[in-house]
C-alpha cells in the first residue's frame, strides 16, 4: 500500500497524458462520424440502386469485421503492399489512421441507426408536408430531421458509451492511449518496473468518463422530450 | 434533394479515388527508387533513423525528462550519428514488429532483440552484441523444489507468444499458455492462474524480486543462453554498416563505456 501511494503521481501523470489521448481519439472519431453517417445513411437509402448497394457493401464490410482488424490494415497495408508508408511510424500518424479507422468504423455504425430514425417518421408527416407545399429540403430539415435526432438518443447513447471503451483497441498500432500507459509499468517505466495495479486503475477513468456522458445524454434525452 | 445528394456523393468518392491514387504514384516511385538502392541512401534522405523500441530497462527506457535513453538507446544514438542522420525512437506493439519494419514506419528493431529462428528468418539481423538467458521464474515458496530442469515437467508456464522463451518450453515439451508479454506472463504467476513463467533474465533482475510487485516471485533454472541483435529490412545495407560501427566503437571502448552506464557490462559480447 505504502510502495502504490509512493509510485501514484508518477502513475496518474502517465496514465492522464494516456487518456488525453483516449479523449482526442474519442472526439476525433464523434466529429468526424456524426456526418459521414448521415452521408453513408442517405447513400443506402437513395432510390439510385448502384450507390444504395455500393454503399451497403461498404457498411457489411465495415460492420462485418474486427475493428482492430481493419485497424492493422489501415495503418500497415499502405507500407506493405503498396510500398508507400503515407501514415509514417510517429505518433501523429498512428494516430491520425487510428481517427481514420475509428471514423469509417462509427460512421457505419452511426448511418444504421439514422437510417431506422429517418424511416420511423411516419409517412404521414411526410405526406402532410406535401399537402402545405413544402418543398422536399424542407419537409426533411424541418419536419423528418428534429424527430429523427429525438428518436436516435438513446441507441446513440449505447454506441458512444461503447466508443469511449473502443478506443482502447487502437493500441494494437501502438497508440500510446491510456491501457497502453498503465500497462507500461507492468514491463518497467520511468523507474517503476513490475507494477501491475496501474493497469486496473485505468478502469476508474472509463467508469467516471462514461458517468460524466450518461448524465450529459440523459439531459438530452430529457430536454428533447417535449415533443412525443 | 436526393438527386444533389447522388451526385455529391459521387464527386466526392471520384475526387478522393484521383486523390489518393496521384499521391500513391508520385510517392511510390520516389520511396522505391532510393530505398531499392539502398536503405541508407533512404535513412539519409528522410534525415532520420526511426527505431522501433518498447519500454525495456536497462536496454530503451525514458528518463526524467522524457528522453530515451538504456544501452540500446545510447548506441543507436551513436549509429544514427555516424550516418549523419537523427535517431527518432518509436514505441510499437512487440508483435507487429515484422510489419512496422517491413511497411517503413521504422527502419530497424533495436531493442534487446533475442536472434530466434522467427527473427532471423524475417529481418537482417546485425552481429550479436549481448548475451541473455531464459529464465524460469515461480512462487518463492516453492523455489526450493524447482531448482534442475527435470523438475519443471509438472508445472503450467506462461510465457511470452513468438519469445525466446515459448521455443524453450516448446524444446522441453513443457505444459504452457502463450500470453501477449513478459509482463503478463509474470503477471499469471502471481496470481496463481499459472505455475511458473519464462522470461529473459536482463528483465528478471529489473522486475522480480523485493521492491516491485512480485516480491513474492523469485527466478531459478536457466533453460539457455542466447544473443541480442538487432534487426533491419531483408537485404538492407544497414546491417553491415551497423556491424562495422559495432566493431569500431568496440575497439575504441566507447561501446563499453556506453555498456557500463546501465550496468550490462558482463553481458557485452566481443566484436
Amino acid at each position: 500500500m505504502e510502495q502504490i501511494l509512493e509510485q501514484l503521481p508518477i502513475v496518474l501523470k502517465a496514465l492522464n497524458i494516456g487518456f488525453l489521448q483516449t479523449l482526442k481519439l474519442f472526439f476525433v472519431t464523434l466529429i468526424g462520424a456524426f456526418p459521414l453517417g448521415l452521408i453513408i445513411a442517405f447513400g443506402s437509402m437513395s432510390r439510385f440502386k448502384p450507390l444504395s448497394y455500393f454503399t451497403k457493401i461498404i457498411v457489411w464490410i465495415i460492420r462485418g469485421t474486427p475493428l482492430m482488424i481493419q485497424l492493422l490494415i489501415i495503418y500497415y497495408f499502405p507500407g506493405l503492399v503498396l510500398h508507400n508508408p503515407v501514415w509514417g511510424g510517429g505518433e501523429t500518424g498512428r494516430f491520425v489512421a487510428a481517427s481514420v479507422s475509428f471514423i469509417l468504423n462509427y460512421a457505419c455504425y452511426f448511418s444504421e441507426i439514422y437510417r431506422g430514425g429517418i424511416q420511423g417518421v411516419p409517412v404521414g408527416q411526410e405526406e402532410a408536408g406535401l399537402v402545405l407545399g413544402m418543398t422536399k429540403g424542407q419537409i426533411f430539415f424541418k419536419i423528418t430531421l428534429l424527430q429523427m435526432i429525438k428518436r436516435i438518443v438513446p441507441p446513440m447513447s449505447n454506441e458512444i458509451i461503447t466508443l469511449v471503451k473502443d478506443t482502447s483497441l487502437a493500441r494494437i498500432i501502438a497508440l500510446q492511449e491510456i491501457i497502453w500507459a498503465g500497462q507500461a509499468f507492468m514491463k518497467g517505466s520511468q523507474g517503476i518496473s513490475g507494477a501491475i495495479w496501474p493497469l486496473f486503475f485505468t478502469a476508474v477513468y472509463y467508469l467516471i468518463c462514461n458517468g460524466i456522458l450518461t448524465v450529459l445524454l440523459g439531459q438530452l434525452e430529457k430536454k428533447l422530450d417535449y415533443f412525443k | 434533394m436526393k438527386k444533389i445528394l447522388v451526385l455529391m456523393l459521387t464527386l466526392v468518392t471520384a475526387l478522393s479515388l484521383t486523390a489518393c491514387g496521384g499521391s500513391k504514384d508520385s510517392k511510390e516511385t520516389s520511396g522505391k527508387a532510393s530505398s531499392e538502392d539502398s536503405d541508407i541512401a533512404y535513412v539519409k534522405d528522410k534525415g532520420t533513423l526511426v527505431v522501433g523500441i518498447t519500454d525495456f530497462e536497462p536496454m530503451d527506457y525514458k528518463d526524467e525528462s522524457g528522453e530515451w535513453i538504456g544501452f540500446d538507446a545510447d548506441m543507436a544514438k551513436a549509429f544514427a550519428e555516424s550516418l549523419g542522420v537523427k535517431a527518432e525512437f518509436v514505441e510499437i506493439d512487440w508483435d507487429n514488429k515484422i510489419m512496422e519494419l517491413d511497411g517503413k514506419t521504422i527502419d530497424c528493431v533495436w531493442n534487446g532483440m533475442t536472434l530466434t529462428d522467427e527473427v532471423t528468418s524475417s529481418m537482417s539481423c546485425s552481429n550479436a552484441y549481448c548475451n541473455n538467458a531464459q529464465i524460469v521464474i515461480v512462487p518463492k515458496d516453492k523455489a526450493d523444489k524447482y531448482q534442475d530442469k527435470d523438475s519443471l515437467s509438472d508445472l503450467t508456464f506462461a510465457v511470452e507468444a513468438g519469445s525466446a522463451g515459448e521455443e524453450q518450453v516448446k524444446a522441453l515439451d513443457l505444459n504452457y499458455t502463450a500470453v501477449k508479454a513478459q509482463a503478463d506472463a509474470l503477471m499469471e504467476v502471481a496470481a496463481g492462474t499459472s505455475d511458473a513463467a519464462v522470461i529473459d533474465s536482463l528483465m528478471a533482475a529489473a522486475m522480480v524480486g523485493e521492491g516491485t510487485s512480485y516480491a513474492d516471485l523469485t527466478y531459478t533454472v536457466g533453460l539457455n543462453n542466447e544473443e541480442y541483435g538487432v534487426g533491419f529490412r531483408k537485404g538492407s545495407d544497414l546491417t553491415e554498416a551497423l556491424n562495422e560501427f559495432f566493431s569500431s566503437s568496440h575497439k575504441d571502448g566507447s561501446m563499453t563505456t556506453c555498456a557500463e552506464t546501465y550496468g550490462v557490462q558482463a553481458a557485452v559480447i566481443e566484436q
